[in-house]
């Protein structure tokens, strides 16, 4: 990897995080698109986690003993009912390296 | 979390403000220890140097850009792949930056620059509650710049595990990912398209990376967006 490369992801990730605070932008975005990326979060957070629970070692794993399935599960629970992220990741992975 | 959280942190002195915010965070911060620690083994075993493997760490600050740019490079991807899938990683944090602006960009320049550096899903998580009164610098800088140092600190570890224990990938490390993503998402789906986008997004990408199809992440969540947009407009749904 070069430094360059390091340097312009770097850039790529600052600039998405700076640009809307810069009060001199004068891009205004429309309510539609607001609304459109209202969904970013879940889309883009889940479309990362997805395929570490399900696809391994270049295997798709949608077996009831996959050790991932299974204390996804947990904190799925763990999250919905307790609303605390603590919790439910310190459970989950407690149990996923139990049960690994 | 959100139950106990100091919302008016605006009263605050400096240093108290500093110190609650370091503590709302502090779940968080624990949670996120894993996954530094896999990203720092990552980058070095996508042959990055140490002192690069730290500065990624160090520049980039972004836990889901830097383990699957670490992945992507390891895989030997073009740098066009690189940075579409930065681009696209990271433009949620586009959304986050809308969502605060009326809160952070009043704030004096280097205020804006470093709340804008330090502005994680995890400094989201615990400001975007606030309302632009109840809002401090102080108290968001303390949040984002302890995680900060959690993170410098996991990724460390991370460098200097990952060469005496090869394959530290293959400890299942990246489940933190997976659970604090989950802890963070499923407590947010309250509306139909919300939970829409959820299961389009978990079922392409999944798809998407058994067919090792490139950019996956990408097509797969603008296709989830579109079905929850769709559905929240024929719904009716408010925002």
């Amino acid at each position: 990897m070069s430094w360059l490369t390091l340097l312009a992801m770097a850039a790529l990730v600052f600039i998405s995080r700076y640009i809307f605070l810069e009060p001199k932008l004068p891009i205004r975005l429309g309510p539609k698109i607001l609304h459109f990326l209202h969904y970013t979060g879940p889309a883009v957070l889940t479309a990362i986690w997805a395929p570490i629970v399900f696809h391994q070692n270049g295997e798709l794993n949608l077996e009831i003993n996959n050790p991932y399935f299974i204390a996804a599960i947990v904190a799925t629970i763990l999250a919905i009912t307790t609303r605390n992220v603590l919790i439910s990741t310190v459970f989950s992975m407690a149990l996923f390296f139990m049960i690994k | 979390m959100s139950e106990n959280i100091p919302l008016d942190t605006a009263k605050l002195s400096t240093s108290q403000a500093i110190f609650k915010g370091a503590l709302i965070i502090l779940p968080l911060s624990i949670a996120v220890i894993p996954w530094g620690i896999l990203a720092g083994s990552l980058a070095v075993e996508a042959g990055l140097l140490d002192t690069q493997a730290q500065a990624v760490s160090a520049l980039v600050f972004a836990g889901s850009v830097q383990l699957v740019g670490m992945g992507l490079i390891k895989a030997g991807a073009s740098l066009a792949t690189l940075l579409l899938t930065t681009l696209f990683l990271t433009s949620r944090h586009l959304l986050y930056s809308a969502t605060l602006r009326t809160r952070i960009s009043h704030l004096p320049i280097h205020q804006r620059l470093i709340l804008g550096f330090l502005l994680t899903d995890e400094l989201f998580a615990v400001c975007s509650h606030q309302t632009r009164k109840q809002f401090s610098f102080w108290y968001a800088f303390g949040a984002g710049f302890s995680f900060y140092i959690i993170w410098q600190l996991a990724s460390l570890s991370g460098i200097l595990l990952g060469q005496s224990i090869p394959n530290l990938d293959q400890y299942g490390l990246d489940f933190a990912v997976a659970a604090t993503f989950i802890a963070i998402v499923l407590p947010t789906i309250k509306k139909l398209s919300v939970l829409v986008t959820v299961v389009i997004a978990l079922f392409l990408s999944v798809t998407f990376s058994v067919l090792e199809i490139e950019g996956g992440i990408i097509y797969s969540s603008l296709i989830a967006m579109s079905f929850g947009y769709a559905v929240s407009m024929i719904r009716k749904e408010p925002l």
